[in-house]
């Protein structure tokens, strides 16, 4: 099975950006290394041939910091197959963490919230092995 | 005297340390260095987003701030927005090693990652005050120019 592509938005004014960010990178240096990938957001937007090609019809998991959804938009646009749309603010609010830290840094309640996105991740990948 | 801010864009990559290196750098730039001087957007809300966000680089004068030599935030933002005024390539400033690392996440950072911010965030301030200092000299000599054709004299406005 090819990596499951974990795509982060990384927004840059708010810190459900960096959670996300912060999530997928988890995911794929620590977690599912063997399972899973990351591609640059911003390579994906400039539309590139070469990432488009790559993106072809790749299971793709998306995390997002606020409702435009620019990760999963643009995974899609790129030709990614989006099996998941994650919203980090979502998860923060499940947390009870209405105070995460900052755009630039994480507090203890923003890294406990990287980590729970970051399991529901594994989560979801352990079952698509399993199918 | 118009008063102008400067948009940022940075390229914030997941795949390379650079991209970390150019996001704290635009984010202490923002923050810290040019507060109230500088405005940023998302880089991929120029598809996610509507007409109101594709007219960022029109409506401020603009620096891509990238993290590897690929320059997307430069690019993305030229295809959807606007001409960019300055370019910051991570990669030639901090050399294409050290931005194409690995180590990406917060707690990955090597131990003098915040000289590296240092550095490029500087960099941003210079190109920053190089924008705001031509566009005031542009506005003072157009304002010249209409003073001096409106008393029909020299627009040195001393003769």
């Amino acid at each position: 099975m090819s990596k499951v592509v974990v795509i982060p938005c990384s927004g840059m004014g708010k810190v459900y950006g960096l959670i996300a960010r912060e999530a997928a990178l988890k995911v794929v240096r620590e977690l599912k290394k063997d399972e899973a990938e990351t591609k640059c957001l911003a390579y994906l937007v400039t539309g590139d041939e070469e990432i488009k090609n790559y993106m072809q019809g790749k299971k793709c998991i998306t995390i997002d910091g606020c409702p435009k959804m620019c990760a999963a938009k643009n995974a899609k646009e790129a030709g990614a197959e989006v099996i998941e749309e994650l919203k980090s603010i979502e998860f923060a609010k499940e947390k009870r963490a209405m105070k995460p830290g900052t755009a630039t840094n994480l507090n203890e309640e923003g890294w406990g919230v990287v980590d729970y996105i970051a399991d529901k991740i594994v989560e979801i990948i352990d079952k698509m092995e399993v199918k | 005297m118009k008063e102008t801010k400067v948009g940022i864009v940075s390229c914030s990559g997941e795949e390379c340390l650079g991209g970390t290196i150019s996001r704290l750098a635009t984010r202490k730039v923002l923050e810290k260095l040019r507060m109230g001087e500088t405005v940023t957007i998302c880089l991929p809300l120029f598809i996610a987003g509507g007409e109101e966000e594709r007219l960022f680089a029109k409506v401020f004068p603009t620096i891509a701030v990238d993290g590897c030599s690929k320059l997307c935030a430069m690019r993305a933002t030229e295809k959807y927005s606007g001409k960019v005024n300055a370019v910051i390539n991570v990669a030639e400033i901090l050399g294409e090693e050290i931005a194409l690392s690995e180590l990406v996440s917060l707690k990955e950072l090597p131990e003098n990652y915040e000289e590296m911010v240092d550095k490029v965030a500087n960099e941003i301030c210079r190109k920053i005050d190089k924008i705001i200092s031509d566009i005031l000299t542009k506005e003072a000599l157009e304002e010249l120019e209409s003073e001096g054709k409106s008393s029909g004299g020299c627009c040195c406005g001393s003769c």
